[in-house]
């Protein structure tokens, strides 16, 4: 799950626009001509932006994109809320996040450092290329024990993801399809359908993803069970530039199955091209918490 | 009946319209009062808070961040020894996510750095060294957080101790953790590494000299930028962007205003023109005619300039009370930009009239007989 540093976008304000008035102003031709020259303006604005991904990209070459963005040692430090009813805070965590992604495995660490209570909680989970993922989970003082395969599915710290959920690379999949596009939050988005091979790994039949064609950015992901239901909805709610000037996801909203249950996920840092050791990814140091290697001067 | 008693019933006729045209002109103004305001203060919050710490030059790499990119604390040994230099005190600051506060400023000192001079205790004490795992509060931190001395607080992977409440004579000052750099650098994986190197000069220093140190500390670390203290947030280009966004979004919202303005002189006029020519035919000079439709929108302006300075302080203060922004804001509420603000109001309101004010100096006597 990649997450991120900066905050400061200005919110826009809204005006209220008296009805009488503004039926008035279509009565008088100089400031009609007014309107439609700063309507005129806008579209002219708008359509000047420029495009990063190309028109003709391909389901393929899309999803590779997305998944070379994940691919790399990188740390990550978020905060997951979990609101049940969708109004009241539950859970607050904070967590830090050590991942090592390749093309072909992946190597997660999820731990919770606030509040006092739980920190400590510990999740580490690996996936090598088509095989099944892997895991273990540490709860302090000592228990540490591993998850099987259908415990993948389980939810994460009480939230409404699960482990599989962020292990799991649907655009490494090998079925990409672009099934249509639509406008998601006034952004021009192309739907990408992944569907995992047939060795049975995934617990989802297939993945819906909205990609901001623009900044190459899913802005919402929707994932299906083998019955059609929808199992879980993720939505980025906040886009920045990671430490590589790269647009990535930093805030999301996540709704599954379970009622009026909410889970945000706000990233306040990530750094990428941490130097991890093999150790660091062992059940073995699971139960310790450890700031990320500091980067070379 | 005077001029301005015709002016103000001119007004009053038509209270709800007046009232609703009022209201466009304030969210405008209050607009400009709330989005300048909140970056004026932003700045205004960091250079107290440099002037707090007795800092003449910082040097830093803003970028188009809020946070200045890091770099490797050994720049110092690059400019400690250059002319004018007084002191200098290698800094780490960063904006994270501490327990329930979702963004508080983290400002990691050198240990027996000039930067720990300004601090006051109001209670506890100061760290005994760089390595005790302890941290001071600002007071609007300790308030955001609800900490004590005594308590415990997790910063990043490390668990350490409150040990004061301190008031840095500046708002930025305040609202943040402060801590000895060796130990931030340790809990976040930054070992090395600063992002602000605050320099004080020597008292005899012109500010020619100081200029010309920046420049030649510029050519010495290319990682980074000197300018004179306060100066680099209105340097950043995050900063810019945000002032920037906070006036064009002000102005389409007092361009909204305008029209709002023009469309009620224009019924205005239209709707007394027999009044109008009625007045002409009694001697009333055509100048005399857009002077009180000037009057009546300048008057129009006015009050939404004062209701919108209004709305837009009390608006700001409760934003400043939401969570996500509190103890991380000081908006700059001057008397100046209040003062601008209702000019801007009241210059909105005379160009809003001047073109209904010229179709009425157009009307002839004769037309009141047309009605």
């Amino acid at each position: 799950m990649e997450k991120l540093t900066a905050r400061a976008e200005p919110s826009l304000a809204k005006l209220n626009f008296n009805l009488e008035h503004f039926m008035n102003l279509q009565k008088l031709p100089v400031l009609r001509i007014t309107i439609v020259a700063f309507a005129l303006g806008l579209l002219t604005l708008s359509s000047g932006r420029p495009e990063t991904a190309q028109a003709g990209t391909s389901a393929k070459d899309l999803a590779a994109s997305l998944s070379a963005v994940r691919e790399g040692a990188a740390y990550v430090r978020l905060r997951l809320e979990v609101k049940q009813p969708a109004d009241t805070i539950k859970i607050s965590l904070q967590l830090q996040v050590k991942e090592r992604r390749t093309r072909t495995a992946t190597d997660l660490i999820y731990q919770v450092l606030w509040p006092k209570e739980r920190k400590g909680e510990s999740v580490l989970l690996h996936k090598s290329g088509d095989g099944p993922s892997t895991g273990w989970l540490f709860i302090p003082p000592d228990k540490l024990r591993s998850l099987s395969a259908s415990q993948m599915s389980d939810a994460m710290f009480g939230s409404d993801l699960s482990y599989e959920d962020v292990i799991e690379n649907f655009f490494g999949w090998e079925n990409q399809t672009i099934v249509g596009t639509e406008v998601l939050n006034r952004v021009n988005c192309v739907i990408l359908e992944s569907k995992p091979d047939k060795s049975g790994n995934s617990s989802y039949a297939k993945v819906r993803s909205w990609i901001d064609f623009r900044r190459v950015v899913p802005l919402r992901v929707e994932k299906y069970l083998p019955s059609g239901q929808l199992a879980r909805r993720i939505d980025t709610t906040r886009v920045a530039s990671d430490d590589k000037g790269r647009s990535i996801p930093a805030d999301l909203t996540v709704r599954s199955s379970r009622e009026d249950s909410v889970t945000d996920l706000d990233g306040s840092r990530i750094r990428h091209d941490v130097a991890y050791t093999d150790r660091e990814f062992t059940p073995k140091d699971l139960p310790e918490i450890s700031a990320p290697p500091s980067a070379p001067e | 009946m005077t001029f301005f008693t015709v002016v103000a019933r001119g007004l009053i006729r038509r209270p709800v319209r007046t009232g609703l045209t009022v209201l466009g002109i304030s969210v405008g103004i209050a607009a400009v009062v709330a989005l300048v305001g909140i970056s004026r203060g932003f700045s205004k919050s960091w250079e107290t808070g440099m002037k707090a710490r007795g800092t003449d030059v910082v040097i830093s790499n803003m970028g188009s961040s809020l946070i200045p990119k890091p770099f490797s604390a050994s720049v110092i040994d690059r400019i400690a020894h250059l002319p004018h230099v007084a002191a200098t005190c290698g800094i780490l600051v960063d904006l994270i996510s501490v327990e329930n506060a979702q963004m508080i400023m983290v400002s990691a000192r050198e240990w027996g750095g000039f930067s720990w001079n300004n601090l006051k205790l109001i209670s506890g004490r100061m760290p005994h060294d760089a390595t005790e795992p302890a941290v001071l509060l600002g007071r609007t931190a300790a308030n955001v957080l609800n900490k004590k001395v005594g308590d415990k607080i997790q910063i990043e992977t490390g668990e350490l101790s409150v040990i004061g409440i301190v008031d840095g004579n500046a708002w930025v000052e305040n609202g943040s953790i402060i801590l000895a750099l060796p130990l931030f650098q340790e809990i976040t994986g930054n070992l090395g590494k600063i992002n602000i190197v605050d320099l004080r000069v020597n008292p005899s220093t012109s500010a020619k000299d100081v200029q010309r140190l920046c420049e030649q500390i510029n050519s010495l670390v290319p990682e980074g930028r000197a300018v004179v203290a306060g100066e680099h947030i209105t340097d950043s280009e995050a900063y810019r962007m945000a002032q920037a966004m906070s006036w064009g979004t002000s102005l389409l919202a007092v361009l909204v205003g305008v029209l709002g303005v023009m469309n009620t002189m224009l019924m205005t006029v239209f709707e007394r023109t027999q009044e109008i020519c009625i007045l002409l035919a009694l001697g009333w000079k055509r100048g005399r005619i857009i002077r009180m439709v000037l009057w009546e929108s300048a008057m129009l302006g006015l009050l939404g300039g004062v209701a919108g300075v209004l709305i837009g302080s009390v608006g700001v203060r409760i934003l400043g009370r939401t969570p996500s922004i509190r103890g991380l804001l000081e908006p700059d509420l001057s008397t100046g930009l209040l003062a601008v603000s209702v000019a801007i109001a009241v210059a909105v309101g005379v160009v809003s009239g001047l073109y209904p004010a010229w179709r009425s100096s157009r009307l002839v006597p004769s037309r009141a007989l047309q009605s």
